[in-house]
């Protein structure tokens, strides 16, 4: 009974600290939250109130309306597997995909996973910081972590399309993997209902002693002594066979409700199957990997590719046949009795017996003290770099958070289900960096003459979060929609997730982060439109340095969206197509060099964080959208990691073409210098090729809006840029592309 | 017009079952997908269908090798594959099913009907997706090829695509009965002579590491709307052809 009451009331599967009290203190202000996640996220959610949005925060994952015949639905859900990821990066890795699709799986009756998607964040591969011994070298944990999404993503048949790759020595002994999926669901398939009398069947993987207490070990810090058994092994083969037997079962409507196990294993999903009706399970009948396994052990195992199924008595021979035909095997653990207990028993001895109003409302929770983290922050116009701007250019393009990810995306089978339309690798060569993944689920609709799909990108800036962390929030919704929009996907109708990372909340500067980073996303979510539809959040992300400090990763807010694109034959990439096209800028530049790449890697003597409009850049993107529409635009790409410099190289060598550009008229702050303009990464601004005998529409439709031309796009393969009279730099695509194309692995 | 059947086998994560389906529904055919085990148990007969496909994936977890184990499911059946295959009854293996036609002996077609060659880890260690640039041979009896330029592109995705063959004899049948229908202009895995598929002397057994079913219409180039210029893309000739022999 203690270690079901320690699975579902711990921090991994309660998240006590987000949906808890806080104090927030900044300066003499004093801001009381009684439920921190319900007054943010889910206040922008009820706020905005979009009719498209059929299930939010309830289920495993959330779902919104896909496609025009009103007969889809698209899940959406991502999660985070950073402990495991961190002793045993393959096995964590691996099982950290198996569960968030088994969380597609296992919403509503079932989705078909259609995209599988990841973000992970390291330390830097050239770190030089002296590591304790139990930890793993940050090359080691990528390793791992790409090995094990690979092994598992591609055996199971599941495009891996979206995602990125963040190095910061903020991660070395504290990795982040981030993990997504998205499926498609009939909406008549979007409810579950447990029925009193039901039979709890188990289908898919054995149990057996690997995952004990991987949701308690991942809500604690990693310490020397922690134990890579908590970490589950996966068979991906396993999964794929629950995942066709589900879809067979589910279109033939021979369950009333599904979950998946994830932490916490039986006693989290019964738990929850049950939480109304109650559950009486016989545990013997399990069935195990390992007979020397004791009961306890049985009931919070977190041994993966399993799923609960809720079956009325007079369908289980169907289901049994289904299940022989696919070779997935099954076994039935008892039955939804209806009166509210949950009673587990093994052989005759009792296991445990707990009022279910007990296990799901009983936790206890106390407020947490948060304040403002002190930040020294400089806005001194920044120093002019010392090298030209040329080899300023080559070094970002060369950096690991800006350089081509091709040695780790080429490992995954995107293009699995061949519904990957827009690439994370395109353009001229198929080598170019995607904004978004734009998914046609043709394997998953069986209609191939509807070419309705949806975009996916991510959002994520930890290092304006160091700085600002209400910024941060907005800067990465700000880049998540605008990566949707370059790939031509409808943004009024973006949907976002949230996924946070943060060390320990029993640090109030922790806790000041998160409650600013939260109340970020309230406001851009309101001020894009965007409601969220679902999220998770993960703690304790610390640990003990080789010289006995405690390092804390940098608090870090992954955010997914995904947005319909009416017809996917349209969809936009981001390389030039064609010389004598003119090049615009659209979006104002802002002052300010903090977070950006190069103040990483150079003295700017500036941290100031450009402070987003979100109000005019959400009146920008929907004149462009138009004009993207219209068919006025041929190519389009944002301005993010390494700034405006970059966007531009990586538009030219995409496309095999080169540019001339003269920034002068390009929209900015007074006072800006070129530096900020550059190589600054002032969020809302994008870069466009226009097609030339539409360039008057295309004026039309931006009337009013702050894009201006900036240049041509020419056949000779060479890129410059000047800034009124003087010329920045003048360099070969071919040499801006060698130093950008590194093999990261 | 008569719509020819076509048999779509799969197994245990057999994983681009329905998008070979639709390709083949796509170029006037009937597709079914049936389950290995739905042949061994006698519930479905090989030779009821016209056309035969093995579509790509990780049949059984590539457990062993790729494609091993499907094959020695497929051995309790092998009269009646042979049957069909030697019939001259079209069929195609992609990726995973090129690598079951090897470890099965259909390819390359020997009169031991034995296993002669393999497809081997890529000489990179593990597995790589991309586009990749693929030489078509004009003078191959391939059915499946013909009509197509001189070169196309394909994505291919795959850990074991290495094709090797030991005996030098059956190395010369293959180049001089121009066996190898597609090359690849630049080698990513380290098949001997850049092989990239390879056909039976008839024409009608084929088996290719690339996925054509991934590259059916022209939007799903990654070179875009470069490519656009026709809706169906290389990809779809290649079942056009099947069906079209079929009639």
């Amino acid at each position: 009974e203690l270690e079901t009451i320690a699975q579902t009331w711990s921090e991994h599967c309660k998240h006590k600290t987000f949906s808890g009290p806080v104090a927030f203190r900044d300066g003499k202000k004093v801001r009381k939250y009684r439920n921190l996640f319900k007054e943010t996220i889910v206040k922008a959610t009820k706020t905005l109130n979009r009719k498209w949005c059929l299930s939010v925060f309830t289920d495993n994952a959330g779902i919104v309306e896909f496609g025009k015949s009103g007969k889809w639905g698209l899940a959406f859900k991502a999660e985070t597997h950073n402990h495991p990821c961190a002793v045993e990066p393959y096995g964590g890795a691996e099982t950290g995909v198996g569960g968030v699709i088994r969380d597609i799986l296992g919403v509503g009756l079932g989705a078909k996973p259609v995209l599988n998607t990841d973000t992970f964040c390291f330390g830097r591969l050239d770190s030089d910081k002296k590591l304790p011994k139990h930890a793993l070298s940050a090359e080691r944990v990528m390793r791992g972590v790409v090995e094990g999404v690979r092994d598992y993503g591609n055996r199971i048949g599941i495009p891996t399309a979206a995602g990125g790759l963040y190095f910061d020595d903020g991660y070395l002994l504290n990795p982040l993997v981030y993990v997504g999926c998205a499926g498609l669901i009939p909406v008549d398939k979007i409810h579950k209902r447990v029925v009193p009398g039901d039979l709890i069947v188990c289908i898919g993987g054995r149990t057996g002693r690997d995952g004990i207490h991987g949701a308690t070990f991942s809500s604690a810090n990693i310490e020397e002594e922690t134990s890579s058994s908590a970490v589950q092994i996966g068979h991906a083969v396993n999964e794929k066979k629950a995942l066709d037997v589900l879809m067979r079962a589910r279109d033939l409507g021979l369950y009333n409700a599904v979950t998946d196990c994830g932490a916490g294993g039986f006693s989290s999903a019964i738990g929850e199957l049950g939480s109304e009706t109650g559950a009486r399970v016989r545990l013997e009948k399990a069935l195990l990997k390992d007979t020397r396994i004791e009961p306890w052990e049985i009931w919070v195992s977190e041994s993966q590719e399993r799923m609960i199924l809720s079956v009325p008595k007079r369908n289980l021979k169907k289901l049994a046949a289904i299940l022989d035909s696919e070779n997935c095997e099954y076994c039935v653990l008892g039955e939804f009795p209806g009166d509210g207990r949950l009673l587990v028993t093994h052989g005759g001895e009792r296991v445990v017996d707990l009022p279910m109003a007990f296990l799901h409302g009983g936790v206890p929770n106390f407020e947490k003290p948060a304040v403002r983290r002190p930040v020294k922050v400089s806005s001194k116009p920044p120093v002019s770099p010392r090298q030209p701007w040329g080899a300023v250019l080559k070094d970002l393009l060369a950096h690991p958070n800006v350089c081509s990810r091709h040695s780790v995306i080429t490992q995954y089978d995107h293009e699995v289900q061949g519904g990957t339309v827009g690439k994370p690798l395109q353009g001229r060569y198929g080598d170019g960096p995607g904004d978004a993944a734009v998914i046609w689920p043709q394997a998953a609709t069986l209609d191939q003459r509807d070419f309705c799909g949806f975009a996916v990108s991510h959002g994520f800036s930890p290092a304006v979060g160091r700085i600002d962390p209400y910024q941060m929030a907005l800067h990465s919704i700000d880049e998540a929609v605008r990566n949707l929009l370059c790939a031509g996907a409808e943004m009024s109708r973006t949907a976002i997730m949230d996924n946070f990372c943060a060390a320990s909340p029993r640090d109030p500067r922790v806790m000041g982060d998160l409650v600013l980073a939260a109340e970020g996303c309230r406001d851009a979510a309101i001020a894009y439109g965007a409601p969220f539809i679902s999220g998770k959040d993960s703690f304790y992300n610390q640990s003990t340095g080789a010289d006995g400090r405690e390092y804390q990763i940098p608090i870090s807010l992954l955010v997914s969206a995904t947005a319909p694109v009416d017809d996917v034959r349209d969809i936009l990439t981001i390389n030039f197509k064609e010389p004598g096209n003119p090049v615009y800028i659209a979006g104002s530049a802002l002052k300010g060099m903090g977070g950006s790449v190069y103040a990483e890697t150079a003295a700017a003597g500036n941290n100031a964080v450009p402070k987003l409009d979100m109000k005019a850049a959400v009146k920008l993107y929907a004149a462009l959208l138009r004009a993207i529409k219209a068919g006025c635009v041929a190519a389009a790409h944002d301005v993010s990691q390494g700034g405006l410099g970059v966007t531009l190289a990586e538009m030219a060598f995409s496309g095999g073409f080169g540019a001339e550009i003269d920034l002068s008229a390009a929209p900015r702050e007074k006072g800006l210098t070129a530096l900020e303009l550059l190589f600054g990464e002032s969020p809302a601004r994008l870069v466009l090729e226009v097609v030339k005998d539409r360039e008057a529409e295309f004026l039309r439709l931006m009337k009013g809006q702050p894009a201006a031309e900036i240049g041509q796009v020419t056949e000779e393969g060479m890129l410059a840029a000047g800034d009124g009279g003087a010329e920045l730099f003048r360099e070969d695509i071919v040499a801006l592309k060698a130093c950008w194309k590194r093999e990261l692995i | 017009m008569k719509r020819p059947r076509a048999i779509i086998l799969r197994g245990t994560a057999t994983n681009c079952d329905i998008e070979t389906a639709s390709s083949f529904r796509y170029v006037g055919a009937d597709p079914e997908l049936v389950h290995i085990n739905q042949l061994l148990s006698g519930e479905k007969k090989v030779l009821d269908y016209d056309l035969m496909a093995f579509p790509g994936g990780f049949s059984y977890g590539d457990d062993i090798s790729a494609g091993k184990i499907y094959a020695v499911k497929m051995s309790k059946l092998s009269g009646d594959f042979g049957k069909f295959i030697r019939g001259g009854r079209p069929v195609i293996g992609i990726c995973n099913g090129f690598q079951i036609l090897v470890k099965t002996g259909f390819l390359p077609e020997n009169p031991r009907n034995a296993q002669v060659s393999t497809l081997y880890t890529n000489d990179c260690g593990h597995f790589l997706a991309k586009w990749v640039k693929l030489k078509v041979n004009r003078k191959s009896p391939c059915i499946f090829t013909r009509g197509l330029p001189d070169e196309i592109e394909l994505p291919m995705a795959h850990g074991e695509g290495k094709f090797i063959v030991e005996d030098k004899a059956e190395l010369a049948r293959i180049t001089s009965g121009n066996l190898h229908a597609l090359t690849y202009s630049e080698n990513p895995n380290g098949s001997m002579l850049d092989i990239a598929g390879i056909a039976t002397p008839s024409g009608t057994c084929f088996g290719l590491m690339p996925h054509p079913e991934r590259n059916f219409f022209s939007w799903q180039s990654p070179d875009r709307p470069a490519a656009a210029r026709e809706a169906e893309a290389a990809g779809f000739h290649f079942f056009k052809n099947a069906v079209d022999y079929v009639r």
